[in-house]
């Protein structure tokens, strides 16, 4: 018995899945590893496509595109069962549970940023609820966006606090909505670390944008707060210096590049989306400082139009990304301009080819 | 039996790993039962899972099995949990 689930029968593939399976194991790596690839890629397409089935009925039933969050949190009470109870509604008034506080304005900083930077109505684009669950699972060092909400840990205490604390973790696994309903950056490999650093940028501008600040101001932390006070370290990735964010005992070293010449080879961590991805963070860091100012207005412009211009392949390596961006500059901001040198050389800078 | 567990991914994407030796434990075959319930179940190939959650890779006697959060098995995710905590 697997955990495959009852849609796996209907699923269908040039190379059916018992031969994958089956060439996974395989003891020469050249024919394992593309059979993994692929078993993953089409494990994600199931799960996706499942899931756009279920997301689908709500923005039929109600397709408000208001100016207006929709926003609700649930307690999952220490368990693993989600959304859990339902403990605060939107325009209800603060209760006193922090955690609680604390992810109801991180959504409600996440739906300003792309309202009013971006004109964008929530996560889909057309007023999509915001769910979260706070509390999950007892000591849970993580959050992650599964498809059709957030679901937040209160940390060990030890090594990590309540992982609603940094509003940059907030909107990043809202970002990871906003990808799934656009680009829908396949997880795995560059195209699953540029999922992973568009989740960064734009978790980083939600911050940026809540406390007013410019290029120069931020600290393009990701995480800061999060970690407890024995750790050494100040946050979990930094796009300003990748690799800098930690150096401890038990965390170990922050191990992110901050270009190609680090780039990190590995299985692990869906072909270490959550490594390589310090690449591209670096990039979107140093067009943001080359152009100063607040960094969602050229910066943050000119990813979102990559994101959601619709040529952006689910399977995108860093240099399709990196291309897209430098058209979109041109676009955006006129050819010849300073935004589009500076994102020339940005991505040179980090190793990254342009055509 | 050899029972190592190694957690990547997650959002910080920090790689943790436990491990435990059965062999010189009073509740060996307590641990034994759970492990082969947890193989026998498991799938051999790597899951995708989603954005930002932790993937799972538990070793039992060199045989590897692939789980992925937030769909662990109530087998699965008990197994993981002690292994993290004693074997660290």
């Amino acid at each position: 018995m697997t955990t495959h689930g009852g849609f796996e029968p209907v699923f269908c593939t040039i190379v059916p899945p018992h031969v994958l399976d089956k060439l996974a194991q395989h003891e020469d790596p050249a024919l394992a590893g593309p059979a993994r690839e692929t078993l993953q890629r089409d494990a994600y397409e199931r799960t996706h496509r499942r899931l756009t089935t279920v997301l689908g009925a709500p923005t039929l039933a109600a397709p408000t595109e208001t100016d207006k969050p929709r926003r609700t949190i649930y307690d999952a009470k220490h368990k693993q069962d989600l959304p859990g109870k339902k403990v605060r509604a939107e325009g209800s008034d603060p209760g006193k549970d922090a955690t609680v506080n604390r992810a109801y304005a991180g959504l409600g900083a996440t739906f300003e940023l792309y309202l009013n930077a971006f004109n964008r109505h929530s996560i889909d684009g057309e007023g999509l609820p915001l769910n979260a669950s706070v509390h999950y699972d007892v000591n849970y060092d993580n959050a992650f966006w599964n498809g059709e909400q957030m679901v937040f840990g209160d940390g060990d205490g030890e090594l990590f606090l309540d992982f609603t604390i940094p509003v940059d973790v907030i909107g990043h696994e809202l970002t990871h909505g906003v990808t799934q309903y656009t680009a829908n950056l396949t997880y795995f490999g560059q195209s699953g670390a540029l999922n992973e650093s568009i989740s960064d940028v734009f978790g980083s501008l939600i911050k940026q944008y809540s406390l007013g600040q410019t290029a120069a101001e931020a600290d393009w932390l990701i995480g800061a707060g999060l970690l407890a006070p024995r750790v050494t370290g100040v946050a979990l990735r930094s796009m300003k210096a990748p690799g800098t964010a930690y150096d401890d005992d038990a965390l170990g070293k922050d191990p992110q590049p901050a270009t190609m010449d680090g780039f990190i080879k590995t299985g692990r961590d869906n072909g270490g989306v959550h490594l390589n991805s310090g690449i591209p963070n670096h990039a979107f860091y140093l067009v943001a400082d080359a152009l100063g100012g607040h960094a969602w207005e050229k910066a943050g412009q000119i990813w979102y139009d990559v994101l959601t211009g619709g040529e952006l392949k689910k399977d995108a390596l860093f240099t399709d990304f990196a291309t897209l961006t430098v058209a979109a500059a041109k676009t955006r901001f006129g050819d010849g301009g300073e935004e589009l040198q500076a994102v020339q050389k940005a991505w040179e800078q980090v190793g990254v080819p342009t055509s | 039996m050899r029972i190592q567990v190694r957690r990547t991914g997650g959002f910080g994407g920090i790689e943790r790993r436990g491990e435990v030796d059965t062999s010189a434990r009073p509740d060996a075959h307590e641990w034994h039962a759970l492990a082969e319930r947890v193989v026998a179940d498991g799938r051999r190939t790597p899951k995708s899972g989603v954005p930002d959650g932790f993937h799972y890779e538990i070793t039992v006697d060199g045989k590897t099995v692939y789980t992925a959060d937030p769909s662990l098995t109530e087998e699965q995710r008990t197994l993981i949990q002690r292994v993290l905590k004693e074997g660290a």
